[in-house]
């Protein structure tokens, strides 16, 4: 409940700053929009030239990007944490935090929340609208508590193997560049996984299951039943993935050393 | 009486890595890196009670920080025992900080781009302080260490003595039983920190609240700490009174003439040549300096020989300062 409280205090905390500099909120949410628009047009140039992906449609592609962008847009709205490094690591950032009566990840969370970032999820929704009416997608009355569910399951799954790499540093001393790397295998995870080979499929789904932000939950919408025993598990994998992320985060900050003084 | 904090047999050690030298090394590193165990405080134990201030000294790298951090529960001790608050701080970390104030002078707490007041309205929600509670104590300490004009501008646009003053406001929002302060007073001016001494002594006598403080500058533990804990590569080597430290490292006094006349040093020998008198030129400013034993009949008898011979300008009757004494404790050691 405290945090809860917490943590409506710090979105609040966040609007009135953000409300103080405009310009700069509007640049990025143009920019947002802008990346999810180049994204789109990469799809439909290649379904300019083919009309099928592996056994997908031009329109089923379109609906699992529009998908992917909700848990996707509140990922990147909560964690922030890909310079966490630099910024907690080296600068000593963390000793404050340290020293603080919240759990350490929930007020890195609240400290680098970038709220606009959900606007991401308006456009996901509209992508999918779009592409459902095209596909003539039916709509039953359990469809958005499964959509919430699989959201909240996606956004886990992000935030798990991320917060993981950012434990890294608890670990290591030199700085590493996984981080982008991460940022580039998670885009897989929005095309549909049997047209990659079998070890990549392996690797989306057990090891960085990326796909289950993508590709598995909006099977179920898409009525693909092959794939919904994994649709069912995305909530699964997500609690299972960012608890592992949470026990680790744990245990990393013990062996926090801190920045020279 | 409680302790506020008890320490015994604290160790925390750092794994220090260092890398070979050349191209050929580096590959070396790749594999097998060399590293040595540091400990950064070794085998320390203290108490301290509450509502004591305590001092805590020690050259750069001696551990003051490696310290502080453990007691507040950033840093985990490698091994020995931490009770701060009747509370093991890193186990029960989240109850823990709620007791304790921290200020680290040279790392902000609170938000750069809000307004203070805003910072503090968010701070008090995170330490559950509720309104009275709020109003009666921050009203008084926004008061006495005069912030009330930059509740209302954002942390980046103040000085550095009115973020500090901030600060200080700051850790004290849930008004903690314990204060640790690290180096507040670095790169403020004198104004700022005799007000901010003030405000502590104050807050100390009103509230009864401990206060652990690290500084280099001596002046501040002079005037706030009876007690002084004095580190030096990881181990403390005193622990007791300012008083006796002075007391007991006090070398003596220094006297200060100037002379009318053209003096040589061979005179001022020549004249006190019957007493144990150490006698020194300052060659820029033509100052004379007689370092004596800490005895007032020595010393009269010393001026008196002067005076009686030489027209003297001015004397000065100097104790040996606190900054020296423990320069000296650092150059030759506790022994």
């Amino acid at each position: 409940m405290f945090y809860i409280a917490i943590f409506f205090q710090y979105v609040a905390q966040y609007m009135k700053t953000r409300m103080q500099y405009r310009a700069d909120l509007f640049v990025e949410i143009f920019s947002d929009l802008l990346f999810q628009a180049v994204n789109l047009i990469f799809i439909l140039v290649v379904f300019g030239h083919t009309n099928l992906l592996g056994g997908w449609t031009r329109d089923e592609i379109i609906f699992i990007y529009g998908f992917f962008l909700v848990p996707y847009a509140l990922f990147s709205s909560f964690f922030n944490i890909w310079n966490f490094n630099e910024r907690y690591i080296v600068k000593g950032e963390l000793d404050r935090i340290l020293t603080r009566p919240i759990h350490s990840l929930f007020q890195i969370v609240l400290e680098r929340m970038e709220l606009e970032s959900l606007f991401g999820a308006v456009t996901g929704i509209a992508v999918m609208i779009y592409a459902g009416n095209n596909l003539g997608l039916g709509f039953s009355w359990t469809d958005p508590f499964l959509f919430f569910l699989f959201v909240i399951g996606g956004m886990l799954v992000y935030g798990g193997i991320f917060v993981l790499i950012a434990c890294i540093s608890f670990w290591a001393d030199a700085r590493t560049s996984i981080m982008p790397m991460m940022y580039n295998i998670g885009n897989y995870g929005r095309y549909p996984v049997d047209i990659y080979n079998s070890v990549i499929r392996f690797v989306l789904t057990w090891v960085l299951p990326f796909a289950f932000v993508g590709v598995y939950p909006a099977s179920y919408f898409l009525g693909k039943e092959e794939w919904f025993l994994y649709s069912f598990l995305t909530p699964v994998i997500g609690i299972v993935f960012f608890s592992i992320s949470i026990v680790t985060w744990n245990s990393g900050v013990k062996r926090y050393r801190g920045a020279g003084n | 009486m409680t302790d506020a904090i008890t320490v015994r047999n604290l160790k925390k050690e750092f794994k220090a890595y260092s890398s070979r030298s050349g191209l050929k090394g580096a590959f070396r590193d790749l594999l097998t890196r060399n590293y040595k165990i540091v400990p950064a405080v070794n085998n320390i134990s203290f108490q301290v009670k509450q509502g004591e201030m305590v001092g805590y000294i020690g050259e750069n790298g001696a551990g003051k920080s490696t310290t502080i951090k453990m007691l507040t529960g950033i840093l985990t001790p490698t091994s020995g025992e931490v009770i701060v608050n009747g509370m093991n701080p890193h186990k029960d970390r989240e109850k823990f900080v709620r007791t304790i104030g921290v200020v680290f002078g040279q790392r902000s707490q609170l938000w750069w781009d809000i307004a203070v007041q805003e910072s503090f309205r968010l701070l008090k929600k995170v330490y559950k302080v509720t309104d009275e509670q709020y109003d009666s104590h921050m009203s008084h300490v926004i008061k006495t260490l005069d912030i009330e004009p930059l509740l209302d501008k954002p942390v980046r646009k103040l000085s550095l003595g009115q973020r500090m003053r901030c600060e200080l406001a700051a850790a004290l929002i849930h008004n903690p039983p314990l204060l640790f302060l690290d180096e507040p007073t670095i790169g403020l001016d004198v104004l700022v920190k005799l007000k901010i001494r003030e405000f502590l002594k104050e807050i100390n006598d009103k509230y009864n609240t401990t206060i652990l403080l690290t500084t280099h500058d001596l002046s501040d533990i002079e005037a706030l700490c009876e007690r002084v804990v004095m580190l030096d590569e990881g181990k403390i080597i005193y622990d007791g009174a300012l008083k006796s430290l002075k007391e007991k490292w006090g070398e003596g006094k220094e006297i200060e003439f100037q002379f009318l006349e053209d003096v040589t040093l061979n005179d001022l020998n020549r004249i006190t040549a019957s007493s144990e008198v150490k006698w020194e030129k300052d060659e820029k400013k033509a100052i004379f300096t007689a370092f004596a034993e800490d005895n007032d009949e020595l010393i009269s008898l010393l001026i008196a020989k002067v005076v009686a011979d030489l027209k003297v300008k001015d004397i000065d009757i100097k104790e040996t300062s606190t900054e020296e004494i423990i320069r000296n404790i650092y150059d030759r050691g506790i022994s």
